[in-house]
């Protein structure tokens, strides 16, 4: 059915004797029909090229990764970068302090706006910062005050303080997933890449799960390697936790999975007609995995097996941060049970809850309480499961904030400099790599670009980024960047 | 290589050479270890297998067959013995008297090949394989063949109608198609499969013409039929079905890029509003079999062809569709892009940063094709009976700035155009077939004035009145005793709304009348004493603001307890004055009255400020220039246009393209298997006038089509054409997003068949049963249940995926309007039998599971697939209610096995 005179469907492909050398059966078949289609992408004459075949290119330091990611922007001097420079000279304009430069034209020249409106602008009155900050564990790393329990973590964690992105405007969501700027168009993000290259750890679930409220950006990652490798949204409520993930007539389960046998028999007698027919047995595996899933995806959500003790440390008994919490929470679940890339967005509304153009104290107060127990149990809790060695962790957001004030008590869009950080899966804790000038308005020294994150992550996961390229489809040097190996334990 | 740049020729000789060997030195020390390595491994296979790939990819784009840089080629070992005009490129057995090694391991990025930006520098490793292979005395393959040269590539030949081959399976052969196709075959050792089922063509060609299921009695019909010809009535019944219409209009929206409108939220960025229009045109072209070079040159340029058939211009959503309200180079850069890979099969977007590394299209051709959109802008158009251009409206696009300039970006940036230079519309010289000429287009009044079609001033009028209605509707529901003066005030406006309209009206129509006369000279004074009535009724309509508004505040002060910040006295003093402006300008002179609106320009906001650009005009004569591309891309002799329709209609019918790499025909993309297919089509469609239903009837009606798609029987054919490239076996296709959930509403009788309109928005879809191709889709909003079955990518669909994931089983197991679905046609299978069957007795279970398999996948099942169902049937009546989960009450076995069927692979499939 997927064939075309370069890619044929009926070439058994590596992946397929891979997942039946594995032993995964069937599930292998649905999975092997999808790399079939994967081969159909390639645009032209792949001489040498072949799909991947699930397995890591390198021995792997991680299995999984939790994407935490904060939308709207998170003020970087206001989290993991302070600037005390900022208060010292808050009320004056940039001009008056001994660092005017970094208005320099030439050095603002990198901004490339999807969508140039009123915000992103440069904001000349320094505004002071709104909280404090001290220094935390071995490390003595400084952390804000709005972050205490993500501070308690901090010799477990890799703080990124010299990353910088091109869009001064929200479609850096975006970018900062694909890599690209939208002005090039849209490319498949770092979970679906994670995706295609690596084969799945639970066949009985999707590997590539997005929580949370995914706000201004498009709601999709596997743009030219396939809707395949779109993220499969899951939402925490055990009796509807997918799309489609149980009846919405009534419908007995035992009434279902009869019917779900007849299926399976009247398409194996439809099979044998047509022998040999692949994609017939892809749907006949697909259907035997939407039949496990609907199980085994709402336990992913049910915390009713999870200790008082463990409820309480995500905090979801605390009204302010039990969403996020039970969003965490599941993701360790997720982690646990075999899901390779969990990717959670936080903060809805606007273009993202964190863009505090105004009142940014208050905005950033309210936020960080919702997120900052649940993340420093998530870390604390996959340390005691011994799961934090395997699981990347990654905290980010799209850009930082404005060094100078928008209105009297906001922050405007920041593509040149924001924190990110990572910890766990071969990640080295307990550093703060490369660094803002005193203002925190440009990223000064080890500068990131957000693939260099990506990278990052890839390396962890034992994938070269390059090995994964498609033909026809040429992705360029910034595209893969750099991993950053001063960070790696 | 050779020659980079002109300096370099200046460097020639020992000096030159000594100084990149110190280099070379330099940049290689420590590698000769793996040079070893890489020779031990057969220099030839090197070559061949690594290095051969590696020039490719890393040079050959300027020292190959598309262009020779300093006279170099690279593309064989004895071209690069040869070399070019800074002499041989290598010397066999002396790497370090070669140049291609020392240019590729130049440290000097300002030395090295391939050039910095033009590609990735070789690894070092790469660099020893190359000087190790050389060092073996650079072997070549017997017989090496150079890259061909661009202008023999085949995509951009003439096309010539081939000779239809006479072949030994003659009986097979129903029309030329099969005769190509035959001949491959008999050169391949290849024997077709036999026709497939009567019942499985029925469905095929209902499936592939209308998108929907044929319904059970037709089916029983032609299987009882003797005619010899029921095939080609049947084809010719469903290319006149309206429906037809509406499932290819569905394809070519997929490569057309039909989009509804997105943005943020509320706030339109993307597309256009009302733009279904533009598929409302689709749908009746086909359906009326408009050729298709005119459906081209409409949607190019209606404009400037039919400015004043607001019908045609729905086909310019085309280009409206590219709308993008913030970023004037992305919009045209989508333009450029999809003008090339869906009308032309030309990759034309890769080079806007670079000249082409394929074909031969140097970057300012990129630019060149840009001047001819760089122009047009978006209006919308107002429709009869709709005053109001957010509830309705055409979206057609208008040449808005004739002057507007086109300059080449360096390297493709934006922030760096050459304004040294307007680049001037033009095509890529080698399908510059014929001149262009472009020639302005005088336009009608009624496309510069819009206001002067005779429904805007109705819409105008319907719609005052409309408001007056309101106003006094208003007035008498006020309860006896209230205060009445802000109603009456506003029924005052309302009214001299009306009035201030209707002269208004008169007075555009007079000047009209006297304008259409020529007579020159000052307008007479009938006309200039309606304008001073218009200009009159409009200070009144002002002074009646005036009074509502002072009314408005006298309201509010008597709500109110005292006026502590004196607002409101404020406000009185100000309403007051304004009032007394009003009354004071009523007769002051004047005959320059507001003109009435009849299509509104789209606005953009490129300037990247808070404000909105300014307005920009409708001109009264267009550059030409798109009428000028429409009708050179539409030229017959046009070696692309052709094949790049008959190659979508194809994949379409037969499962798999000609050409799979549908939006590339250059010389990256692939070759077609079958080119006589493609040309002999392509010629067909060409001297058919451009008809798609002939295309259509060809194509359908040729053995080929009607093969069976099972390969079973075909094992020796198989074993030699495993993937059925040379075409001996039908491919299944998996139905499409939207197909899937129309022959649900189909089977079940509840499909809603209205046509046309505006789409059902995303909150209404779960209750609507219209076609889905009416449903809202954008890049953001897209329905849940279509999604999980490949729905098409808005920003670029040339070939919709088919894939099979678990997602797809959720979806049609567990979805309501599934679930819905199955109940009623349970319902409506047994009702069948109730009225077919003159006594009482109700259908048996075998009976009902051979219904249900005829109307869900269009056959009777076989005694094994009775027999399953059959145990199926019984095990759900034995288990209900035996299960504490929740079950409807009631015997639902019949509906649980129409649902399982739904869920069949062949429900899904068309075979």
């Amino acid at each position: 059915m997927c064939g075309t005179p370069d890619h044929p469907s009926l070439r058994v492909p590596a992946r397929r004797r891979f997942l039946h050398g594995m032993g995964q059966g069937i599930a292998g078949v649905a999975l092997a029909a999808l790399l079939d289609r994967d081969r159909g992408r390639a645009l032209a004459n792949p001489v040498g090229w072949t799909a991947p075949d699930g397995r890591p290119h390198f021995a792997p330091r991680a299995k999984s990764v939790i994407w935490l990611f904060m939308n709207g922007g998170v003020s970087h001097m206001e989290s993991f970068d302070p600037k005390p420079m900022l208060t010292k000279y808050g009320g004056r304009t940039i001009a008056e302090t001994p660092y005017a430069d970094v208005q320099n034209p030439e050095k603002l020249k990198l901004e490339r706006a999807m969508v140039p409106d009123a915000n992103g602008q440069q904001r000349n009155v320094l505004f002071p910062l709104q909280t404090g900050f001290r220094k935390h564990g071995q490390s003595g790393i400084e952390v804000s005050d709005w972050f205490p329990h993500v501070a308690r973590q901090i010799d477990r964690i890799a703080v990124v303080r010299s990353m910088w992105t091109t869009d001064s405007n929200h479609m850096a969501q975006t970018q900062f997933h694909t890599g690209r700027n939208m002005l090039d168009g849209e490319f498949p993000t770092l979970g679906a890449w994670v995706h295609y290259g690596l084969g799945s750890l639970n066949d009985n679930l999707p590997q590539f799960v997005s929580l949370g409220t995914r706000e201004y950006w498009n709601k999709k990652d596997g743009l030219y390697l396939g809707p395949a490798h779109d993220a499969v949204p899951l939402r925490i409520d055990p009796a509807n936790p997918l799309d489609f993930g149980t009846p919405e007539r009534p419908m007995s389960r035992q009434a279902q999975e009869q019917g779900f046998q007849l299926i399976k028999r009247l398409n194996s007698l439809a099979a044998a007609d047509h022998a040999p027919d692949p994609a017939t047995a892809a749907r006949i595996a697909s259907y035997e995995l939407a039949f496990r899933m609907q199980s085994s995806v709402p336990d992913l959500v049910d915390f009713s097996q999870e200790t008082e003790e463990t409820k309480t440390l995500y905090g979801l008994d605390q009204p302010h941060c039990r969403d996020f919490g039970m969003q965490l929470l599941a993701a360790r679940r997720m982690v646990e049970r075999g899901v390779r890339f969990i990717q959670i967005q936080h903060g809805g509304g606007g273009a993202g809850a964190w863009d505090a153009h105004g009142d940014l104290r208050n905005n950033h107060t309210k936020l960080s309480l919702a997120v900052d127990q649940p993340i420093g149990a998530l870390l604390e809790d996959l340390h005691r499961r011994g799961l934090l060695d395997e699981t990347i962790v990654v905290f980010a957001t799209e850009f930082g904030r404005t060094p100078g004030s928008q209105g009297a008590d906001g922050r405007d869009h920041h593509p040149f400099a924001f924190s990110v950080w990572m910890a766990g899966g071969g990640v080295r804790g307990g550093i703060a790599h490369g660094a803002t000038d005193e203002l925190g308005f440009h990223a000064v020294e080890h500068r990131h670009y957000v693939t260099d994150i990506h990278a990052t992550i890839l390396k962890l996961l034992g994938l070269d980024s390059h090995r994964l390229e498609i033909p026809g489809r040429k992705r360029l040097a910034i595209d893969h960047g750099l991993p950053i190996e001063a960070i790696l334990a | 290589m050779a020659g980079l740049s002109p300096t370099r020729s200046l460097h020639s000789g020992l000096a030159w050479l000594a100084c990149v060997a110190v280099r070379l030195a330099v940049s290689m020390g420590g590698l000769s270890a793996v040079a070893v390595s890489a020779v031990a491994a057969e220099p030839l296979a090197v070559y061949t297998d690594t290095l051969k790939p590696l020039l490719a990819e890393r040079c050959y784009s300027c020292h190959g067959g598309l262009k020779q840089e300093a006279g170099l080629r690279l593309d064989t070992v004895s071209l690069m013995r040869q070399g070019g005009d800074s002499g041989a490129a290598i010397a066999a057995g002396q790497a370090d008297a070669s140049l291609l090694l020392s240019r590729v391991a130049d440290a000097d990025p300002s030395q090295r090949m391939p050039p910095e930006g033009e590609g990735e520098p070789l690894t070092p490793e790469q660099v020893a394989q190359v000087a190790a292979w050389i060092a073996a005395g650079a072997p070549a393959p017997a017989n090496e063949q150079p890259e061909s040269s661009p202008a023999d590539h085949w995509a951009f030949q003439p096309r010539v109608r081939p000779a239809v081959p006479a072949v030994a399976n003659a009986a097979w052969v129903k029309n030329p198609i099969d005769a190509f196709l035959s001949q491959a075959h008999q050169q391949q050792g290849l024997s077709p499969q036999p026709e497939a089922s009567r019942a499985m063509l029925i469905r095929r060609l209902h499936l592939d013409l209308i998108g929907l299921p044929p319904e059970p009695g037709l089916i029983a019909d032609i299987e009882a039929t003797a005619a010899s010809d029921w095939y080609e009535h049947l084809v010719e019944r469903l290319l006149a079905d309206p429906r037809h219409g509406e499932r290819w209009g569905r394809h070519w929206m997929d490569v057309w890029r039909y989009s509804d409108w997105w943005g943020l939220g509320e706030e339109h960025r993307n597309s256009q509003k009302h733009i279904w229009h533009w598929r409302d045109w689709i749908v009746e072209s086909l359906n009326a079999d408009l050729p298709y070079d005119e459906m081209l040159r409409q949607m190019l340029a209606a404009d400037e062809l039919y400015p004043d058939d607001p019908a045609k211009l729905r086909a310019t959503g085309y280009l409206a569709r590219n709308f993008f309200v913030y970023n004037r180079h992305q919009w045209l850069d989508e333009t450029v892009e999809h003008v090339g890979k869906g009308l032309l099969g030309l990759t034309m977007n890769c080079s806007k940063c670079h000249d082409h590394k394929y074909d031969p299209i140097p970057q300012a051709d990129y630019y060149r094709l840009r001047a001819f959109f760089e122009p047009y802008h978006v209006r919308l158009d107002m429709v009869p009976g709709e005053a109001d251009l957010s509830r309705d409206g055409i979206p057609r696009v208008f040449d808005g700035v004739c002057d507007a300039p086109t300059y080449l970006f360096v390297r493709g940036e934006e922030s760096r155009p050459d304004r040294s230079r307007s680049i001037p519309p033009g095509v890529p010289e080698f399908v510059a077939f014929r001149p262009i000429s472009i020639e302005p287009v005088p336009l009608p009044k009624i496309a510069s004035e819009p206001e002067r079609q005779p429904w805007a001033a109705e819409a105008h009028m319907a719609s005052a009145r409309r408001a007056v209605a309101a106003a006094e509707q208003a007035v008498g529901e006020i309860a006896a005793g209230k205060d009445t003066t802000v109603a009456e005030a506003k029924l005052a406006v309302a009214r001299a709304s009306c009035t201030s309209l209707e002269r208004r009206i008169e007075a555009a129509r007079a000047r009209w009348e006297w304008e259409e006369l020529k007579t020159g000279g000052d307008q007479p004074p009938l006309v200039r004493g309606l304008a001073r009535s218009a200009v009159r009724a409009e200070r009144e309509l002002a002074v009646a603001s005036a009074r509502q508004k002072l009314a408005e505040v006298e309201v509010r002060k008597k709500a109110t307890d005292g006026d502590p910040k004196g607002a409101i006295a404020a406000d009185l003093t100000s309403a007051r004055g304004e009032l007394e402006s009003a009354l004071a300008a009523v007769d002051v002179p004047g005959e320059s009255f507001t003109p009435l609106v009849g299509a509104a320009w789209v606005q953009t906001h490129f300037n990247g400020t808070k404000g909105k650009d300014p307005i920009v005009a409708f001109p009264a004569v267009s550059t030409g220039r798109r009428r000028a591309l429409a009708e050179w891309i539409t030229d017959p002799r046009h070696p692309l246009t052709s094949r790049v329709a008959v190659n979508h209609i194809w994949l379409r019918h037969m499962g798999q393209p000609l050409v799979t790499t549908m939006f590339d025909f250059g010389r990256k993309g692939n070759a077609p298997l079958n080119p006589q297919v493609l040309d002999w089509l392509a010629s067909e469609l060409v001297d058919s006038g451009w008809s798609m239903k002939h295309l259509h009837r060809l194509i359908v009606t040729s053995a080929a089509y009607r093969m069976a798609s099972s390969p079973v029987g075909g094992d020796a054919t198989a074993s030699r054409d495993p993937d059925n490239r040379f075409l001996w076996r039908r491919e299944g296709i998996r139905l499409e997003s939207q197909a899937v959930r129309d022959c649900m509403l189909a089977i079940a009788g509840t499909l809603d068949s209205t046509m046309g309109g505006p789409p059902v928005p995303t909150a209404e879809q779960a209750a609507s049963r219209r076609r889905s191709l009416y449903f809202f889709h954008s890049n953001i909003d897209r329905n849940r249940f279509l999604t999980a079955f490949d729905e098409a990518d808005v920003k670029e669909c040339y070939r919709r995926d088919q894939s099979i994931v678990p997602q797809q089983a959720l979806a049609l197991s567990n979805a309501a309007l599934v679930h819905d679905s199955a109940a009623a046609i349970a319902d409506r299978l047994g009702d069948a039998s109730a009225a077919a069957a003159s006594t009482a007795t109700t259908l048996d279970d075998s009976g009902f599971t051979a219904r249900a398999f005829v109307a869900i996948l269009g056959r009777r099942p076989t005694a094994a697939e009775t027999a399953v169902c059959l145990e199926s049937l019984a095990d759900w009546r034995g288990q209900a209610s035996a299960d504490g989960t929740p079950a409807p009450a009631g015997d639902h076995s019949r509906m649980q096995l129409v649902w399982s069927l739904l869920n069949h692979t062949e429900f899904l499939t068309i075979r």
